[in-house]
């Protein structure tokens, strides 16, 4: 059997991952980046998933974080094809001149 | 055990700080490989085979691959260093808080305590017509994989089948979004 004292270090990496990628999003400005912020913040819900499985002899997280897996490969692609087509219209790749919707 | 345990948490926690903080945007993907690594092999020590093995395939291979491949298309300028303004400044405090306060909640059981709540009773709760009736230690034991295809296609059958859907939506999309005429 694991250690039980792990359990704090495991979920205080995903709080960890999580908040970084969050401050990824607000003090980044080049949309790749912040998708990749968004990939660590994925991440890191799976890091709590798969320890929480571990230590409550549980496989439901396993199978909700393979599921999570599967949501951020679509995102990706989705994502990577709106950014690809915002540099085809020759505009500069930076999220705070991205202000159409706003009005 | 308890070495690697430190050494990829703390190689994980580094190099997720390299993924905001670089100013090229190629480093900052090649320091996203290492933390989706690191965190495949975390999955690996906490007894989750098949996820380490979809971690790597998924993450480290494909999605990273198409990110490196964005990135040396549109070749994006380096940014400036971040400045310490009001955003950063929240967001570092968000950090620094929310992980301490995770950390203690952890440690002192109000996340998860050994004798407040059992793995037998939550997976028993969740799962009145368990089927494939394994022990409930046998997740973590060798045969993993096997559990985790035991739920997946019996009681998840469903979340399963609708990701299928999920993926076929977002190829369109991507089709769509990528076409050279658009409307």
């Amino acid at each position: 059997m694991l250690n039980p004292n792990l359990f704090p270090f495991l979920l205080g990496l995903a709080a960890f991952l999580f908040t970084v990628g969050a401050m990824g999003v607000l003090i980044r400005r080049n949309p790749i980046v912040v998708f990749m912020c968004i990939e660590l913040m994925l991440n890191a819900a799976n890091v709590a998933l798969v320890a929480y499985g571990r230590f409550l002899n549980s496989e439901e997280g396993q199978i909700f974080a393979f599921m999570v897996i599967v949501v951020a490969a679509a995102e990706v692609v989705v994502g990577l094809a709106l950014i690809t087509q915002i540099f085809r219209l020759g505009r500069e790749l930076d999220v705070d001149d991205l202000s159409e919707m706003k009005e | 055990m308890t070495v690697i345990f430190a050494v990829v948490i703390a190689l994980a926690a580094v190099s997720a700080l390299g993924v905001v903080l670089s100013r090229q945007t190629i480093y900052s993907a090649l320091s996203l490989v290492l933390t989706v690594t690191m965190l495949a092999v975390l999955f690996l020590l906490l007894n989750a085979q098949f996820l380490f093995a979809v971690q790597l395939i998924i993450y480290a291979g494909a999605v990273m691959v198409l990110f490196v491949f964005i990135v040396a298309l549109l070749s994006p300028d380096a940014e400036d260093r971040p400045t310490l303004d009001l955003r950063a400044v929240i967001g570092i405090l968000g950090v620094v808080v929310v992980t301490a306060l995770v950390f203690i909640a952890a440690r002192n059981g109000i996340t998860y305590s050994t004798s407040g709540f059992h793995g037998v009773a939550v997976g028993a709760a969740s799962n009145p017509y368990h089927t494939f009736n394994f022990p409930q230690d046998a997740v973590n034991n060798a045969g993993n994989v096997q559990t985790v295809a035991g739920q997946l296609f019996t009681n998840y059958l469903l979340p399963f089948e609708i990701t299928s859907m999920l993926l076929l939506v977002a190829a369109i999309g991507a089709v769509y979004l990528t076409r050279r005429s658009s409307p």
